[in-house]
């Protein structure tokens, strides 16, 4: 049995020294002596790619730098933008118009852009997933916990994608059981790359089609400057401030950040292999994906706004309905483009959601998890994934199953699993035995907990608004 | 075959080169290596007292998101 190559200990605080930082002694000694995977193999390659283009000057290099390095932030951003969050956005285009939940959107964007701004410089910083750090720093029981929490939400989450996968191609008359295949086809044809960063850019490919909501919009023909005013004033509110508005609100807020953006982001960042220095890149990469997100969320309320305008009741439309009702509006290709914008939110909404669980269970089982990894290496990582995807697609398909309900199911576990999650990122990111130099600024910090504070509060509240209906009117609201 | 088998990743540094392994090794970050993370893993963290009741805060919580969970399924159910 050879002897296993014994890295150097951390220097304290940040989990490793730069690869250039080691001496021409340590790797004498490493001699014969090292084991290397696959996963590292891979891994190093890309690694080449960055250093080589790191170390050239000029715009080009920045250019491919900044393309070699993107990828985590924007998955996670235009993941997030999945079947039931556009058709929230479609809803309240429709019910509400332009107007106040305009700059609302791009307020929510920001605050995501804060969460997962952490989640970059842990990743980063020890080369180690959200649930891994959870298991290794406040035990096993929390690190299942937060596997199993995890796993359940994403499972139903992943029920309510396959709807809208399901419903905006049943808009091209594709019957359910073919366009649930076909999305686990597509889904199952990503992995057979065994390649980290193959599959990033074929679903990075997949998720700019969130975009096709802009030209949705532009058949709409909005009123540009009933837009400008309404992100400039946050107005007109129609209705003014009653229960049904609070609570809209806080269900947005609540589905800012969900788990499984936490932990994919930081998951994804230690699998392509960032480091201290790309941390900058990272930031950027994260703040691209939330630009283009909410371009996505308010070209989807710009496109059903004329709904509003003629007064259609829509609080109850699928991705189908929502096609079909516009269609007088923008045309028969804006509608087909409408219902396939439901498709990709929903199926790349279910590549990402259904690997956040495969990293978590590699993680705290500690097993191997990576999407460098061939199948025969990596089986229970691909297993959970594609089980967790193929159960969440089976029980779309069982007639009469009550999918309203499992909906409203995703929503309470949703909101009711973040204050844990939360608590976890932002001790996390403060830790200085792992974090060293890269513990937030004290003013970062006052924002982070202001922001954790608000959606752990609007989470808690649109919960218990779900659980006892009339509970918020007994606080006020009309 | 190195120790890290057990984790089901298997070593493949016999069938490289030794300019390869150096490549590989001089690329990564040292605790970016799998066999350097499955033998160092983070210490548990000691908590403060602050932490410690926020801790048991979370346990109860966790209760009552149970109960919420459970309730909903129940009604949800009848």
């Amino acid at each position: 049995m050879k002897e296993q190559y014994t890295a150097p200990e951390p220097r304290s605080g940040i989990a490793s020294r730069a690869a250039s930082d080691r001496t021409a002694g340590d790797l004498a000694a490493l001699g014969s002596a090292v084991v290397i995977t696959h996963e590292d193999i891979d891994r190093a390659h890309d690694r080449e790619q960055v250093s080589a283009t790191r170390a050239r000057r000029g715009f080009r290099p920045r250019l491919r730098l900044f393309w070699l390095l993107i990828g985590p932030g924007i998955l996670v951003m235009l993941g997030e933008n999945d079947g039931p969050s556009m058709l929230s956005y479609a809803a309240t285009g429709a019910r509400f118009g332009v107007g106040f939940f305009l700059p609302f959107v791009v307020l929510t964007f920001l605050m995501a852009c804060v969460v997962q701004e952490m989640t970059v410089r842990l990743g980063a910083a020890t080369h180690r997933g959200h649930a891994e750090l959870i298991f290794d720093r406040f035990g096993p029981f929390w690190g299942w916990f937060s596997m199993v929490d995890l796993m359940v939400g994403n499972f139903l989450t992943l029920v309510t994608e396959f709807i809208a996968i399901r419903a905006g191609l049943g808009f091209f008359g594709v019957r359910p059981a073919v366009a649930v295949l076909s999305a686990l086809l597509v889904l199952s044809v990503a992995l057979m790359t065994h390649r980290y960063w193959t599959w990033e850019r074929i679903i990075l490919g997949a998720a700019i089609f969130n975009l096709v909501f802009v030209p949705v919009a532009l058949l709409a023909h909005p009123n540009w400057g009933a837009v400008g005013r309404a992100l400039v004033t946050w107005s007109p509110l129609p209705g003014g401030v009653t229960q049904e508005t609070v609570l809209i609100l806080l269900a947005n807020i609540g589905a800012t950040v969900t788990p499984w953006m936490l932990f994919f982001q930081q998951s994804a960042i230690a699998d392509k292999g960032l480091t201290i220095r790309d941390i900058r890149m990272g930031r950027l990469d994260t703040a691209l994906g939330a630009a283009l997100a909410t371009v996505a969320a308010l070209a989807t309320m710009l496109a059903t706004a004329p709904l509003f305008l003629r007064h259609m009741t829509a609080a109850n439309f699928e991705a189908a309905e929502f096609a079909q009702a516009l269609q007088p509006l923008i045309g028969h290709w804006g509608a087909a483009l409408f219902a396939l914008g439901m498709f990709e939110a929903g199926m790349v909404a279910a590549i990402t959601i259904s690997t956040s669980s495969a990293y978590a269970f590699g993680e705290v089982a500690r097993r191997p998890h990576s999407l460098n990894l061939p199948f025969r290496e990596g089986k229970s990582f691909y297993l959970v994934l594609l089980v967790e995807a193929v159960a969440a697609a089976g029980l779309v398909l069982i007639p009469g199953i009550p999918l309203v309900y499992i909906v409203l199911l995703v929503n309470v576990i949703a909101v009711l699993a973040m204050p844990p999650a939360l608590l976890f990122l932002y001790m996390l990111v403060n830790d200085r035995e792992i974090m060293g130099e890269l513990v937030s600024p004290m003013w970062a910090n006052a924002l982070a907990l202001a922001v954790v504070i608000i959606l752990v509060g609007a989470g808690l509240l649109f919960g218990v608004s779900v659980i006892a209906p009339n509970a918020l009117a007994m606080l006020g609201g009309r | 075959m190195g120790k890290f088998d057990s984790a089901g990743e298997p070593d493949v540094s016999g069938a490289m080169s030794r300019d390869e392994v150096a490549s590989v090794i001089t690329a990564l970050e040292p605790d970016q290596l799998i066999a350097a993370k499955e033998k160092h893993h983070l210490p548990r963290r000691r908590l403060t007292r602050t932490e410690i009741v926020l801790f048991w805060g979370l346990r109860i919580y966790l209760m009552f998101m149970v109960g919420v969970v459970v309730y909903q399924i129940w009604t949800g159910a009848r």
